[in-house]
């Protein structure tokens, strides 16, 4: 059974037709990459698939959940689905500890020393186990999105969505936060990444995806689909970005 | 008419700015109570409550604050219950000041970024746990120097109060013109109680706006 099926799913904004009958079937431990041009609705499918954007017909079903606009679902799902944003969106007034440690307690009845045991362990495994009591004003751009990683760690999700998780940091910030992805891919943990990092996406994903208005329109294993392309609208898309 | 001396006029004025105070501070407490209220009602999402929440502040904000107080003050009479000046500007205060500090409030936390309701939601999080944890402690620092700055608004609103027939600072400094002929010095000691009041309030709210900017 995949860990996420997404079954002929449409989405409208009003008039416009954003997602056109999407389906697709992700297992545990799978690197999947969407990669397409903006508009093409990559990130409304990434979000979708946590509950974050409703759509109109079809369904999600994530870690045998079913996907709804269900204030107890989404909590639920929350256990399963992890997401990272452009923006990092910490909380600006916690502390990196108090960002992590929040949800695991609140959703995930952690006690505050479980909870803190967790926090450290996946800032270990971000490399920023020191920042404990920093604040994220206090860290770089590339730092802060490594703890946002850390806190969607902390909710143990068996799958996690990544959307456009490098646009927003400088240049030389984005190896660091593509080499912690690097580690939990090899962990095994399964990610769906909405990315304009090409050869993150050939080299490490297994699998890419390639949207465009609205529709799967070619996939396949990564190194495949960037070597010989199918489609004409993909060839034109790999040649703007590569 | 000389048997008053500046020092006659001063203490008297000081001491009808304790009603000033006093009144200042009914109105705010009241404002904060009945503007919490009603910024929850607002941020509720519930068309119905925020109908009505926008109705009260289009209410207050657009009729001036003495035909409030008029109201208040004459208005329940009708109704056959008495009411002192006090409990008349007390309320009629209280009205004002929760329809503005709701408005300031509300701004306040829809000023927070919509990623931070996003990414609280998908790490489970419950409204009220978003609320709670994430929304209002941002807000609130947000909040403290324009909440401060409306207090300036509250202080000088209490002189209307005067009109009602409370003595407060302004009806004192009326009755000691009247008594001794002397508006320039009377007025003038009259301002300048409320900028000793007022300023304070002024300079405080752009200390906090700057500290809590620079820790934000």
């Amino acid at each position: 059974m995949p860990l996420v099926s997404i079954d002929n799913v449409h989405k409208y904004y009003g008039d416009n037709h954003v997602l056109k009958g999407i389906d697709l079937r992700i297992d545990a431990g799978e690197v999947v990459s969407i990669i397409g041009r903006s508009g093409s609705g990559k990130s409304t499918l990434l979000r979708c698939i946590n509950g974050l954007e409703t759509y109109s017909e079809g369904g999600i079903i994530v870690d045998q959940l079913e996907v709804k606009d269900d204030d107890r679902q989404i909590r639920k799902l929350s256990k399963s689905v992890g997401m990272v944003f452009q923006h990092f969106n910490l909380f600006p007034h916690l502390t990196v500890g108090q960002n992590i440690t929040l949800a695991p307690k609140l959703v995930r009845k952690l006690s505050t020393e479980e909870a803190a045991e967790t926090a450290r362990e996946v800032l270990r495994k971000v490399g920023l186990q020191d920042k404990f009591d920093s604040y994220p004003g206090e860290l770089s751009g590339g730092q802060q999105q490594r703890v946002a990683i850390a806190r969607s760690l902390a909710m143990k999700p068996k799958v996690l969505l990544c959307d456009e998780i490098t646009s927003a940091l400088d240049p030389e910030l984005v190896g660091e936060v593509l080499r912690v992805l690097e580690t939990l891919a090899a962990d095994g943990m399964t990610l769906i990444l909405v990315t304009h990092e090409m050869n993150f996406a050939r080299d490490i994903g297994d699998r890419v995806i390639f949207m465009h208005q609205g529709k799967v329109w070619e996939t396949g294993e990564a190194k495949a689909v960037f070597a010989n392309p199918q489609t004409p609208e993909l060839q034109t898309f790999i040649n703007a970005v590569l | 008419m000389s048997e008053f001396t500046d020092w006659d006029i001063l203490r008297n004025l000081l001491l009808a700015a304790r009603w000033t105070v006093a009144l200042s501070l009914i109105a705010f407490a009241g404002g904060t109570l009945v503007g919490l209220s009603l910024t929850f009602m607002q941020i509720s999402g519930r068309a119905v409550l925020v109908r009505i929440t926008r109705l009260y502040i289009e209410l207050f904000q657009g009729t001036p604050l003495l035909m409030q107080l008029f109201l208040v003050f004459f208005g329940i009479s009708l109704f056959g219950i008495d009411v002192s000046p006090w409990t008349a500007a007390a309320l009629a205060l209280t009205l004002f000041s929760s329809a503005y500090l709701t408005e300031i409030w509300r701004g306040c936390i829809e000023s927070i970024p919509r990623g931070q309701w996003e990414a609280s939601r998908c790490l489970g999080l419950s409204y009220f746990e978003i609320m709670r944890h994430i929304i209002l402690p941002q807000a609130l620092r947000v909040a403290v120097p324009p909440t401060v700055g409306f207090s300036v608004q509250i202080v000088k609103g209490t002189a209307l109060a005067s009109i009602i027939g409370f003595v407060e600072l302004t009806k004192a400094g009326t009755m000691l013109n009247n008594a001794t002929f002397e508006p320039f010095k009377v007025f003038g000691f009259v301002a300048l109680i409320y900028f000793l009041l007022c300023y304070p309030l002024s300079v405080a709210s752009r200390m906090l706006e700057r500290k809590l900017h620079a820790t934000g």
